[in-house]
């Protein structure tokens, strides 16, 4: 009964999130430039890129059209590597100068510690470093020898300064999904509040590698691992926003699956595109700040990802639980867009009936 | 305003904390702000000219910038209820030789100024 309540609650409380249409989170491609060629890389990124970084000067003149700008409002610098722009803290300065907050996500590979001075006295306020495994795991999804040493060091810098919120994210695989307690105490050694877990979504580079997909069993011991480091409280596991997970909900996240993309998040992406996450299929581009106005864009359009009726296809078409899904992370629609590219409560169902079968 | 307040209400009947604080699936946490930005200039106190090369760091902390030409600095701090500033000359003979001296911080509810005057050795 009061769970009941509690959901639909929530369902009223997303309905109104994305009638606001309020921008919070605003990813920025800064580079397509990546110093390492990780085999899961889904944005393809390579040491050299197609694309130019682009010019600080014409993101920032996109985003001065921004209205009245929301508390909390944060920028994310992501790529590519964004430590690889050297004008990185000059940016982040003229971000804080116009009163907004600003975070990067890295593989932490070049976050020594001048760089993390630098990044601190620029005002930076966040941080999500990528962890994969055990050194063995981590350097062979990061196709990278010396990857594993340099981000614990990353690691380490990070926890030293109270200022920094920030979290390590891994992406579970078959190389890494029996060494997750290993991983959880190496991490709780070193001083980490927050680990989330992801699993790799079949897009970029991680099409052509089947080590990297999780069976319906491995995705349940996932799960059910992180109900288990949840309960224990010694360290803040989550698993990632990427997928409605059914019967598992709040039981591995602090609340319910909402895929906020195009909702409260946007992104200016490295050729001028305006969009949601920058995992999204680009085909799904709103508009490009070199010819528009992005908060007019941002406010105008977006109708695709505000109104997801349209992911009523495929698998998703009679499922019952299409209502508190709603088509899943909006990542997992690629290509043709006829059917959902992962369905991660398809995946726990699978793994249910297995087991109930062998009992 | 009616909207926010509605948002409030909702969110305390779905008994879920974290809905205003969320973030991207594969983006950071939110940063909460935990700093101040602190800034100011350090000149000569016998001739009043601005010195290069000082080194402003926080007491019990890694971080630390250098004056530039004007002698002037700037950067963010970690927010707490005092703060030690020290600047210190570390160039040597190179842009003149100053003692070092040591600032506390103590009203640190606003970003901060400061001007300060070292002596020469």
């Amino acid at each position: 009964m009061l769970s009941s309540i509690k959901k639909y609650c929530f369902r009223k409380f997303r309905d109104s999130e994305t009638k606001r249409h309020e921008l919070n989170y605003l990813f920025w491609e800064c580079t397509r430039r990546c110093n390492l060629n990780c085999l899961h890389c889904g944005s393809d990124c390579s040491k050299e890129s197609i694309h130019r970084d682009m010019p600080a000067e014409d993101f920032f003149q996109a985003i001065d059209t921004i209205e009245n700008i929301p508390q909390n409002f944060t920028v994310v610098f992501t790529g590519g590597e964004p430590l690889l722009r050297k004008d990185l803290e000059f940016c982040g300065k003229e971000l804080r100068k116009r009163g907004f907050k600003w975070s990067i996500v890295t593989n932490g590979y070049l976050y020594d510690k001048q760089r993390h001075i630098s990044l601190l006295n620029a005002g930076i306020g966040a941080l999500t470093i990528s962890l994969d495994g055990l050194k063995e795991s981590h350097n062979w999804l990061r196709n990278n020898e010396k990857s594993f040493d340099k981000v614990i060091n990353a690691i380490e810098l990070a926890a030293s300064s109270k200022r920094i919120n920030f979290d390590i994210v891994t992406c579970v695989n078959q190389k890494n999904i029996n060494e997750l307690e290993q991983i959880r105490d190496l991490l709780i050694l070193k001083n980490v509040k927050a680990w989330r877990l992801f699993t790799i979504i079949p897009i970029g580079r991680a099409c052509h590698n089947s080590d990297l997909s999780l069976t319906d069993n491995q995705f349940v011991q996932l799960l059910d691992f992180i109900v288990k480091c949840r309960k224990s409280k010694e360290i803040d596991v989550k698993f990632s926003c990427e997928g409605y997970v059914g019967k598992y909900e709040l039981l591995v996240r602090d609340s319910y699956f909402f895929c906020r993309a195009g909702i409260n998040i946007g992104s200016i992406l490295i050729d001028g595109s305006i969009s949601a996450c920058p995992n999204i299929d680009r085909a799904f581009s709103q508009g490009n700040i070199y010819t528009d106005n992005f908060y007019e864009i941002w406010k105008n359009k977006f109708q695709l990802f505000r109104n997801r009726e349209w992911t009523k296809i495929g698998q998703c078409k009679s499922c019952e639980e299409y209502k508190d899904c709603q088509g899943n992370g909006f990542h997992n629609w690629h290509g043709e867009k006829n059917n959902v590219l992962v369905c991660h409560n398809g995946k726990v169902e699978n793994a249910m009936k297995v087991k109930n079968l062998l009992h | 305003m009616k909207r926010n307040v509605i948002r409030k209400i909702i969110e305390g009947l779905s008994l879920t904390s974290v809905m205003f604080v969320f973030q991207a699936c594969y983006g950071t946490p939110q940063d909460f702000g935990l700093d101040l930005l602190i800034e100011g200039q350090v000149k000569s106190k016998a001739s009043g000219l601005p010195i290069k090369g000082i080194k402003v760091s926080v007491a019990h902390n890694m971080q630390y910038v250098q004056t530039d030409e004007e002698g002037k600095f700037s950067f963010y701090a970690e927010a707490s209820k005092e703060l030690t500033l020290r600047f210190q000359d570390i160039d040597s003979d190179q842009n003149g030789l100053y003692v070092d001296k040591d600032t506390v911080l103590t009203d640190l509810s606003k970003n901060v100024y400061l001007d300060i005057a070292l002596e020469e050795k």
